[in-house]
């Protein structure tokens, strides 16, 4: 993303843009974050472009929240740690012994340890979840930019399906490595303490807790292995049965038509019945570790409970050591699981790190290019062998049908189209825009001055008038009034309910397609670029209003460079010239009335 | 999105939940048992301990000692056992439940009948069997067990400390009011930020999508920064929100930590007195404290997760809202049309979808013979896709009726019907599975030469034959892409493998581009051979190959017709005809009576 960039066409399309991407990577090499803002602050690159990359700087960003978060659960643990010692030293020293003042002592000690101990449990959980969902914020906002990034991502680069999961999911759980800092902190400070205290107490029971903690929670870790699979495969299974549902609902009227409703419901009953199966059978597993680590902990109980009572029946560690001692291998088995399972945490994080670093690092479709500004007035276009071999010279202010009359020729179109939306550089021949070679031409700059829209373009969550560019600083009124027209979009406006107030959801799935194409159509037609290419932007719309658009966009874009391609005759007749491309090449030309009078095969192309 | 689906009363969810489990009585009261036994022998464990304490004190021996050790081991040994029993039983009673009851919601929603649907949209009843039921599997395989667990834990170590002495107990619930409070304080508090949280996180996922699956729209309109700025700006309520739950979470453990503190020192208070008046032993103190202690992180457990609780019954209760939703009473399969070809005949049908909005449709009639085609024709909201509606009897008629073959679409039972017209509707839809599954919908007992057959007729053959795993290839959601004009003809090869003597298509051409149109009104001629069709024609090429056309205007027949007749008249459809061509030298227009195979 560049600084200081315009985001809406208006008049100062030939304006100096300053800040354009200083740095000139050839295509193939990922555009730098440049300008990247947060919270006021700029976003610094990342120092590597890997998964240690990303999740080095998701603690490095956050390390004014991770820091002092990871200190209070420090002083937190070892507070928690301290609780079973000082019930110890109360048994031992005012109930054993029957001393008021020992009493008082004791519980005023519980409590000043409780306020500590509740006070640092909620400064560092406050702090530490600023620091994962900082860390998760910045990731997606870094995901975001790459993806919109006007040089878009190497076609094969970046998997659009998963796009939404990376940047929601994993940049969260990048942001979670900061939770596992602070967790190994916290336990890292409870075992040092609680070794410690036991060590104080009694050597030989120290060591005998200690080195009997890391077989039991090695062997805790261990058995919550197949788990992590079972659990893995539960969701799988409940997922696949959820999206049977939700697909099938999606497809209800389609469903209705059929009268499939009985075997959609069955279908769903079979996945439901294998996700319950998948539910129990991973709810055994978690009862048989359950299990195992109770009986496990049991038997280490029993262990230090004997050998602490032989060391305090021969008068080697007092009662309250006793007590502190039972309480503390109860206490120590937390910190040390919760040791082992920073490392799955981390590496779960790893992982989400390393599909964040591939969209970062995703290649560049198109270079930067050198030309940030194209000569003023109406552009000529003059394209030499794309895809091959079609030659094509658009007049500046001419508008120019194209008919494709086979999948040769679409195809060639295709690729003319992608190129001149500047998705993807030509691998053979050549375009020039207003004389300039496209090529080197800054993403931006062309598309200022040349929009192309596609006949399935998506509309975006917010009002219609939004959508239309209604309201849009920069952008003409009354310009945009002209254009909703000629798209018949205005009869669009009365039908909605809420007219252009409407809110428009789910990419515009509130829409009839027709009406969703000729929202599309008068955005376009608003940019009011001084070249427009427009694909098939009628096939969802009835005759009648093809017929009316037709007309009243042949007379906007009168004098404007514009290349339609399309079947529709009424849009055919709108245009200066036809151009009929067979095989790749250009086979006829002419005015549609000719074309229609002397060409049969024109004929029968797009009249039938 | 407005809540139109009902929800259940707290009564009626009570009682779906007790019916829910009536076939398993058996097995709840095992699991309970079971859940019961394992609890009360993790409960001996600080008993024991206070035995050792005392023995320590009264100079007991090692043996004594070693034989408590044995006991220790012996009651979590046997705890191990009875709870993991106890929760694998509790997995098996939740799952089967919760499966039972996702099952009739989705069987209840798929029957939804069509004016609902029309009326509240799918919105609703996808959140309810995605979100709803995920939120209640969790609860069951998660929240719930671990709720059961800690309550039982809970309530039976207050029986075990008034076994050791009522005062002890009586202590330990001096932690309750305070607990009480904090759990009030901090349901009020965090349900409507949890609610906020989510919002904002659908909000934001919303956005990523919106702005991601149009990356290519945002490039062109040069608008990449203003959506990267949408982005994070979600991304940011979701962030604050976040943090502002963390708050309230935190406070509210904060809140049960004073509770804590003053029931510990409560216990440790009274063991001082009771053991100094010689009622209690220091081990029967140290036992009572460390059962208190021990209850910490169960007792914040199952506090902590009342919301989570509160949630997941919420969403038991719109599943419990949709499963008992009244079904329309659906005619016996009782008449059917006769045998052979069957044609339509309406008469006099009015229609409205409401009672107080406007007639979409008045006094229509329309008759297509058997195996003929009727094309009908008009602008957008001319009522041709309702009429389509009524005569599939997805709708009801107010006025007139509508028969197929001769028997009232009223009285044919929903099997029959679908046998006699199936709808190919404006929504194209691609079901996830195999392209093999997809066709099936139509016709379960199809075998792989049908459903070939079928796709080679509506001319998809070379493109299957293209694809590497054939009939078996992934399509749909999250599987191979399929552009909108295949869509249309696997429509079109479901409607061939349903095989019924009608069909009604609805705008099927419409959406794909023009050479794609053209592909695909051969994909329908050739479907439609055989069958008697009424078709929406939003081209007019498929009105002109019509054997008759029907104009329909603001809900009246204005015109009807062959092709010919009506150009010929020069009224409304030779208006229309003329604006569609919109040549101004066109050739004579296409015969009507089309050549090849009709």
């Amino acid at each position: 993303m560049t600084a200081g960039r315009t985001t809406t066409r208006g008049a100062g399309a030939d304006a100096e843009r300053p800040g354009v991407l200083p740095d000139d990577p050839s295509p193939g090499s990922p555009p730098a974050a440049h300008g990247l803002v947060i919270d006021g602050r700029p976003l610094p690159a990342l120092d590597a472009p890997d998964a240690r990359g990303v999740l080095r700087r998701a603690v490095r960003g956050q390390a004014r929240f991770v820091v002092p978060a990871s200190v209070f659960a420090m002083v937190h643990q070892a507070c928690e740690a301290a609780v079973p010692v000082l019930i110890g030293i109360t048994v031992d020293r005012a109930i054993a012994q029957h001393s008021l003042p020992s009493l008082l002592v004791t519980l005023g000690a519980m409590v000043v340890l409780f306020l500590v101990l509740t006070s640092s449990m909620r400064a560092g959980g406050r702090l530490v979840r600023r620091a994962t969902q900082g860390a998760g914020h910045e990731m997606r906002v870094r995901v975001a930019s790459r993806v919109l990034d006007p040089r878009g991502t190497e076609p094969g680069t970046v998997k659009t399906g998963e796009l939404l999961s990376t940047a929601t999911s994993d940049a969260q759980r990048v942001g979670m490595v900061n939770a596992a800092v602070w967790t190994a902190a916290g336990a890292a400070a409870a075992l040092v303490v609680g070794a410690a205290l036991l060590v104080q107490a009694s050597v030989l029971l120290g060591l005998v807790v200690i080195l009997g903690l890391v077989p039991v929670s090695l062997l805790t870790t261990l058995i919550s292995r197949p788990l992590v699979r079972r659990s893995a495969v539960e969701q799988a299974a409940a997922a696949r049965a959820a999206g049977t549902a939700t697909d099938f609902l999606a497809g209800l009227r389609v469903l209705k038509g059929l009268g499939a409703e009985a075997v959609a419901a069955a279908r769903y009953a079979a996945a439901s019945a294998t996700s319950r199966d998948a539910a129990i059978r991973a709810a055994v597993v978690i009862a048989l570790r359950t299990a195992v680590v109770t009986a496990l902990t049991g038997l280490f109980l029993a262990v230090v409970a004997f050998l602490g009572a032989r060391l305090a029946l021969t008068g080697q560690i007092s009662v309250g050591e006793f007590i502190s001692a039972l309480g503390l291998t109860q206490f120590l088995l937390g910190p040390f699981t919760r040791i082992a399972a920073v490392g799955a945490q981390i590496a779960r994080a790893r992982a989400s790190a390393g599909r964040i670093a591939d969209v970062l690092a995703a290649p560049a479709a198109v270079p930067a290019g050198g030309v940030f500004s194209l000569p003023p007035g109406p552009l000529a276009l003059e394209v030499h062998g794309v895809g091959g071999r079609l030659d094509l010279v658009v007049l500046a202010g001419e508008r120019v049908g194209i008919v494709v009359s086979d999948a040769e020729s679409r195809a060639a179109v295709e690729t003319l189209l992608t190129c001149l939306a500047r998705e993807a550089d030509p691998e053979r021949g050549t375009i020039r825009l207003g004389g300039v070679d496209l090529d080197d031409v800054d993403p931006v700059a062309a598309r200022e001055r040349l929009l192309v829209a596609h006949h399935d373009a998506v509309l975006f969550t917010g009002t219609l008038a939004e959508n239309l560019g209604l309201g849009v600083p920069g952008l003409d009124e009354a310009a945009v009034r002209r254009a909703v027209r000629a798209a018949d979009a205005d009869q669009v406006a009365e039908v909605v309910p809420g007219g252009y107030d409407a809110v428009l959801t789910e990419r515009g799935r509130s829409l009839s397609g027709g009406q969703r194409q000729r929202v599309a159509l008068a955005r376009a037609l608003a940019a009011d670029t001084d070249v427009l290419v427009l694909a098939d932007p009628t096939t969802g719309v009835d005759g009648v209003t093809e017929a009316l658009i037709a007309e009243r966009v042949a007379a906007l874009r009168a004098g404007r460079t514009t290349l339609t391609v399309t079947r529709s005759p009424a849009l055919l007749a709108g245009t200066d010239r036809v151009v009929v491309i067979s095989g790749g090449r250009v086979r006829a030309e002419g005015t549609h009335a000719e074309l229609a009078g002397i060409d049969a095969a024109y004929r029968e192309l797009v009249l039938r | 999105m407005t809540d139109l689906l009902p929800t259940a009363s707290p009564t009626q969810t009570r009682a779906e939940a007790r019916a829910v489990l009536r076939p398993q009585r058996g097995l709840v009261v095992a699991t309970l048992a079971t859940l019961v036994v394992g609890t009360v022998l993790g409960l001996v464990g600080p008993r024991v301990l206070g035995h050792m304490i005392d023995l320590v004190l009264h100079g007991g021996t090692t043996t004594a000692l070693a034989v408590s050790a044995g006991v220790l081991l012996l009651a979590s040994l046997g705890q191990a056992l009875f709870t993991g029993a106890g929760s694998a039983l509790m997995a098996r009673l939740g799952q089967t439940a919760v499966a039972s009851v996702r099952e009739r919601v989705v069987d209840r929603a798929l029957r939804v009948p069509s004016p609902e649907l029309e009326r509240t949209g799918s919105g609703d009843l996808v959140a309810r069997v995605s979100g709803d039921v995920e939120s209640v599997n969790d609860a069951v395989s998660g929240v719930f067990p671990t709720l059961v667990e800690a309550a039982l834990l809970v309530a039976l170590t207050l029986v075990a400390l008034l076994v050791l002495d009522w005062r002890f107990a009586v202590a330990g619930l001096l932690a309750v009011p305070l607990q009480a409070v904090a759990l009030r304080w901090f349901l009020r508090t965090v349900v409507p930020v949890t609610h906020a949280e989510r919002i904002a996180e659908g909000a934001r996922a919303q956005q990523i999508l919106d702005s991601v699956d149009g990356a290519d729209t945002v490039r062109a309109h040069c608008a990449s920064d203003e959506h990267v700025a949408r982005i994070a700006a979600r991304s940011d309520d979701a962030r604050v929100l976040s943090i502002r739950l963390a708050a309230v979470q935190r406070r509210f453990f904060g809140k049960l930590n004073y509770g804590e503190v003053v029931g510990l020192c409560a216990i440790l208070a009274v063991g001082y007195v009771l053991v100094g008046n010689g009622s209690a032993t220091v081990g029967a103190a140290s036992a009572a404290a460390l059962y208190f202690h021990r209850l910490f992180d169960p007792f914040n457990q199952l506090l902590g997760l009342f919301d989570d609780a509160q949630t997941a019954g919420a969403a038991f209760a719109r599943l419990v809202g949709v499963a008992a939703m009244p079904e329309r009473p659906a005619p016996a399969e009782g008449p059917r049309p006769e045998a052979g070809s069957v044609g339509i005949a309406a008469r006099e049908v009015s229609f409205r979808y409401s009672d107080d909005g406007p007639d979409v449709l008045r006094d229509v009639d329309l008759v297509v013979e058997p195996g003929k085609r009727v094309a009908v024709v008009g602008t957008t909201g001319a009522g041709k896709t309702t009429l389509v509606g009524l005569v599939a009897g997805l709708h009801r008629t107010d006025r007139g009726a509508i028969r197929l073959g001769g028997v009232a679409v009223d009285d044919l039972g929903p099997r029959t019907l679908r046998r006699t017209a199936a709808v190919v509707s404006q929504e194209t839809h691609v079901f996830a599975g195999t392209l093999a599954d997809d066709l099936r919908l139509a016709a379960p007992d199809a075998d792989d030469d049908e459903l070939l057959a079928a796709l080679e007729r509506v001319g998809a053959g070379e493109w299957v034959a293209s694809l590497p795993e054939g009939l078996e290839t992934r399509v749909g959601k999250g599987g191979r892409p399929v552009d909108a004009a295949r869509a249309e003809q696997l429509a079109l090869a479901r409607l061939v493998l349903g095989d019924p003597p009608v069909a009604l298509l609805d705008e099927a051409t419409a959406e794909a581009g023009s050479t794609g149109a053209r592909v695909l009104e051969a994909s329908a001629d050739a479907a439609l051979h055989g069958r008697t069709a009424l078709v929406v024609a939003h081209r007019l090429t498929q009105a002109a190959t019509a054997d008759r056309v029907v104009v329909l205007d603001a809900g009246r027949v204005v015109e009807h017709g062959t092709h010919a007749d009506l150009l010929a008249a020069g009224g409304r459809y030779a208006h229309l005809w003329q604006a569609w061509s919109a040549a101004h030298d066109r050739p004579a227009p296409p015969s009507p009576t089309s050549p090849e195979d009709r």
